[in-house]
């Protein structure tokens, strides 16, 4: 048994390595031929340039990219074991946001005596976002899947961070782009030097914990039964994987996709001890990157550009996620902790009354009152009446009333997918739907030089279908499609991801409108498209609503729904189908912004909305409530700039969720 | 044939007629062809709203103060002469424009660029839009500065100030150009270069703006490869190596750490023209930017060169 399961890793390595000695080959070629490798090696002729070159760019590239490669795919493969999750990776953990938010903030303020301290100060930022994932999750029932929930909180709330910090700093956005697109550009060998002790130290200690992991493996309850110190071995481990994948980021950028990749990959083809797993993965993630990168340098120049290698990587990788992870088990056994309490069955109809009076309210103060950077303006009070007055109403209800029906289109729809799904954590942006959308904008905006918005709105909608057939096409078993949908939507979101970054790389003076966009603003948008887009919601809103007898059926488990009689697994497709439509048609109106389909739905549960009905009504009216509110804050927190609206309903979700985990501890 | 030649007759009848009754009406309505068209005004535009700094300068030096400007904060730092007027109502950022603060400064003009092209729409209900690009990639940039120049002139009726500047400028180039050559001497050509970090640089191009300048000075560009959309090459240090026996001019703002990094990298020490005391460093200019922006870069180019070297 043993013998077989090691079979295909062993292979893999080796392919990988003789690829790899490959490169090194064609790398020394020139130097090879003239007997100057070991020169060029330890000590290059400092008159001539190629050696230069080779020496300092090119030999240093060559061994952060193994090393970079190594580090991430172990620190992935730790991370895998400990979280029991083969989708977790480092950055699930919020790390790469957090060193990305550090060296952002040190890039645009600190001075140069202060350069020292660059480094050490983007592992603070990675560490502290560990701190605070694991603050949040620790003493929790449920503390894998809190972890995750977690991570994605800090996730959002530190990328959006960054984004602000940029939309005001547009003078530097191409170079953090760059470091954020994962370059593994040298300079010399000082991030060589620097990376290489960081991650010796790191692999030993995750080694030598690697033991007391195979017990992780097994499961809590099992761990502890053997005397294990749980929570102290995952800590410590977890703090060491960071480490590594800090000090990686810190000095590479964002190479994302090797961490989550190389490790499940591993798993997949057979290596279950996690210390096999480990030493597997350190040689298969350093071969891979240096691999990679090779291929990766061979485009440069190409269009008098560069091509970031972290983004590429990630897009090398993103279609084999598919692949690898047909066979993964998906969220295994992901149960949300409030479900304990989910028999109580109360009438809502009070906080119902309530949501929709502050909805009303809010509305008239949308419209009415804005700050115009002296203070409060209200509109036929302290400003007067005149005929420009009705065109601002009608521009403000045009922007409030897209933010609303994106916050209920998206609120159905996640409501739809947590349900079906049964996954509290699971949100529209998961079917792949919206990122299939807004790529298909983004690619005709910037590579084909479409700017209309009506055809930027088809070409969105024309990808959004595509990618519902590909959905149908990847979901012909019905009985695995909430897992198929999981995975479909990841591998697209990562392929949007990869290109977003390379775009930002080479937008010049768009970038800062793309990543408006982007965060999600209802800048753009006109009262056509609102109206087209809230029929749409309307009608899947109701056919939602009258199908909420099957839709319970649905939440409360495939067994005993199907014990029931019920075809539940066509009827699951058919609900995720909705969701997806509502998510591409939210993309349209505001750009891929998507917190909200994950906030609301999660907000009504917790007031206490539980059956299937009441719950798509409640979070619809939630999500319309804080959308509204974001809305509004986008437009005068910071007057006359016009902030994207996504980027305040991620902050306010975020803290809304940051309170809520520290209140309940 | 015949049929097509009495049409030809009957379109050109009704085309002198259509004429005839233009310059009837009481004011010449203005035609100018841009992004979206064609754009006709009534009357030259009185009450401009500028959405990019290059319209921003351009106006002012026309000599007329736009009403609204975007990015006003950050022209000062990048752009900073002509000075912004002491008045004007300010639109937050260029790539989102305040549509309420617009309405507010009662434009008869808004000009433009196609990045904000899905908001047209809006701007349109606001006032005559202009939409006109900073930079194609197709054609120098100067070349597309000085159009746009003439453009923005012929909206707001102010032609002869457009002659007589560019007329200044063109002398002034000149003047610069000639002071250059007396300092790099007649065999040096120049390359301008923007250090995006200590590993990647990004090199100008022909078309770029200073590239475009750099040749309307009659100073020789020294990279003449391939560029990318924005008119500029970017890559790792070997993109520059090439051209080690010119003259390099590097451009700010680059951030202290990173600048501090390359001074003391290798690969950086090697190259002939640190050794040659061939590197100046340019002041903060806007690469996008127009006519006047592009003078600023040559005046700044040329007192960069005359002070001597960075270091």
């Amino acid at each position: 048994m043993i013998k077989t399961s090691h079979r295909t890793p062993t292979l893999l390595l080796a392919a990988l390595g003789v690829l790899s000695i490959g490169v090194l080959v064609i790398d020394f070629w020139p130097f090879l031929q003239n007997g100057l490798a070991g020169q060029v090696m330890f000590t290059p002729d400092e008159t001539d340039f190629d050696q230069i070159l080779f020496h300092y760019s090119t030999l240093p590239r060559l061994a952060m990219a193994f090393l970079c490669g190594a580090g991430l795919a172990l620190a992935g493969a730790a991370i895998q074991t400990v979280l029991r999750n083969p989708l977790a990776s480092p950055t699930t953990l919020g790390v790469g946001a957090g060193v990305e938010f550090a060296l952002t903030i040190f890039v645009l303020v600190a001075p140069a005596s202060l350069a020292l301290f660059q480094e050490a100060f983007a592992l603070a930022g990675g560490m502290i976002a560990l701190g605070a994932v694991y603050l949040i999750a620790a003493k929790r029932g449920n503390a894998t899947l809190w972890l995750i929930l977690a991570g994605m909180i800090i996730n959002l709330l530190l990328q959006s961070g960054t984004q602000i910090l940029l939309l005001f700093n547009e003078q530097y956005l191409q170079s953090i782009f760059m470091w954020g697109a994962g370059d593994l550009a040298q300079n010399g060998w000082e991030a060589t030097q620097f990376v290489l002790p960081r991650i010796v130290i790191g692999m030993a200690a995750v080694l030598l914990l690697s033991r007391p992991l195979d017990l992780l493996a097994l499961g809590d309850d099992t761990a502890s039964s053997l005397g294990a110190k749980v929570t102290v071995l995952r800590l410590l481990i977890l703090g060491f994987a960071v480490f590594i994948t800090a000090s990686v980021i810190s000095a590479a950028g964002m190479i994302g996709f090797i961490g989550l990749a190389v490790p499940a990959a591993l798993r997949i083809a057979g290596l279950t001890r996690s210390r096999d797993l480990m030493i597997y993965s350190v040689l298969t993630g350093g071969f891979t990157l240096l691999v990679i990168d090779f291929i990766v340098r061979q485009f440069n120049g190409l269009g008098g550009d560069i091509l970031p290698t972290g983004a590429a990587t990630a897009l090398f990788g993103a279609p084999f996620i598919i692949l690898i992870l047909r066979k993964a088990k998906i969220m295994p056994g992901s149960q949300s902790e409030d479900q304990h309490s989910d028999q109580e069955i109360t009438s809502k109809t009070g906080l119902s009354i309530l949501l929709t009076a502050l909805l009303a309210i809010g509305l008239v103060f949308s419209l009415f009152v804005s700050l115009d950077g002296t203070g409060f303006a209200v509109l036929g009070w302290t400003v007067n009446w005149n005929d420009n007055s009705f065109d601002i109403i009608t521009g403000r209800a045009e922007r409030t009333f897209a933010a609303m029906i994106c916050g209920a289109a998206l609120a159905v729809s996640g409501t739809l997918i947590q349900r079906v799904g049964r996954n509290p954590l699971a949100s529209p942006e998961i079917t792949g739907v919206s990122s299939a959308t807004a790529l298909a904008i983004i690619l005709a905006l910037t590579m084909f030089g479409f700017a209309q918005r009506a055809d930027l709105m088809i070409i969105g909608a024309a990808g959004g279908i595509i990618s519902l057939i590909v959905l149908l096409a990847l979901c012909r078993k019905f009985t695995h499609a909430p897992h198929y949908m999981l995975l479909n939507g990841l591998a697209l979101t990562a392929i949007l991801g990869a290109i977003v970054r390379i775009v930002l790389t080479r937008s010049g003076t768009q970038t800062s409108m793309l990543m408006s966009w982007l965060a999600g603003t209802t800048y753009f948008t006109n009262m056509d498209e609102v109206m087209i887009v809230a029929g749409v919601t309307t009608v899947l809103l109701i056919v939602a609503i009258a199908l909420r007898r099957p839709l319970e059926m649905a939440s409360l488990g495939t067994d005993q729904s199907v014990s029931l009689g019920l075809g539940i697994t066509t009827f699951q497709f058919a609900m995720m189908f909705l969701a997806a439509i509502l998510a591409a048609a939210a993309t349209l109106l505001v750009g891929p912004l998507s917190f909200v389909g994950l906030m609301a739905p999660h907000l009504a549960r917790v007031a206490g909305y539980r059956l299937a009905g009441g719950h798509l009504l409640g979070s619809v009216l939630i999500g319309v409530n804080v959308m509204m509110v974001a809305e509004w804050l986008a437009r005068n927190l910071l007057y006359p700039a016009q902030l994207p609206t996504g980027l305040i309903a991620a902050l306010i979700g975020t803290s809304y969720f940051l309170l809520l985990a520290v209140r309940k501890r | 044939m015949m049929k097509l030649r009495i049409f030809l007759c009957c379109f050109g009848l009704i085309a002198i007629a259509l004429s005839f009754a233009k310059t009837n009406a009481k004011a010449d309505p203005i035609s100018i062809e841009h992004e979206r068209g064609i754009l006709t005004l009534p009357a030259p535009a009185k009450r401009v709203a500028t959405i990019s700094w290059a319209f921003t300068e351009t106006v002012i030096t026309l000599g007329l103060d736009p009403v609204a400007i975007a990015d006003a904060k950050d022209y000062v730092d990048w752009v900073s002469k002509p000075d912004l007027p002491s008045d004007f109502i300010d639109l937050g950022q260029r790539s989102s424009p305040n549509l309420e603060a617009l309405r507010a400064a009662k434009p008869d003009l808004i000009i433009t660029i196609p990045d904000i092209g899905m908001a047209y729409g809006k701007l349109v209900e606001i006032a005559p839009v202009l939409e006109l690009k900073l930079f194609d990639e197709k054609r120098p940039a100067f070349e597309t500065a000085r159009e746009t120049l003439a453009k923005v002139a012929k909206a707001t009726g102010r032609e002869a100030q457009a002659e007589t500047y560019l007329k200044h400028v063109d002398q002034k180039l000149v003047e610069y150009g000639e002071r250059i050559h007396a300092v790099i001497g007649p065999d040096q050509k120049v390359n301008v270069v923007y250090f995006f970090d200590e590993s990647n640089v990004g090199i100008y191009g022909k078309t770029s703006m200073p590239g475009s300048v750099l040749t309307a000075m009659n100073v020789p560009l020294a990279y003449r490869g391939e560029v990318n959309k924005w008119g500029f090459a970017r890559g790792e240090f070997d993109i520059i190596a090439p051209f080690a026996k010119e003259t390099l001019v590097y451009t700010n703002p680059v951030p202290e750490v990173v600048l501090k990094k390359i001074w003391n990298s290798p690969m950086w020490n090697v190259m002939d023209f640190v050794r040659n005391k061939r590197v100046y460093e340019l002041p903060v200019v806007w690469a996008y930017g127009g006519v006047p922006s592009a003078l600023r870069f040559a005046e700044l180019l040329t007192e960069s060169l005359e002070n001597g070297p960075h270091q």
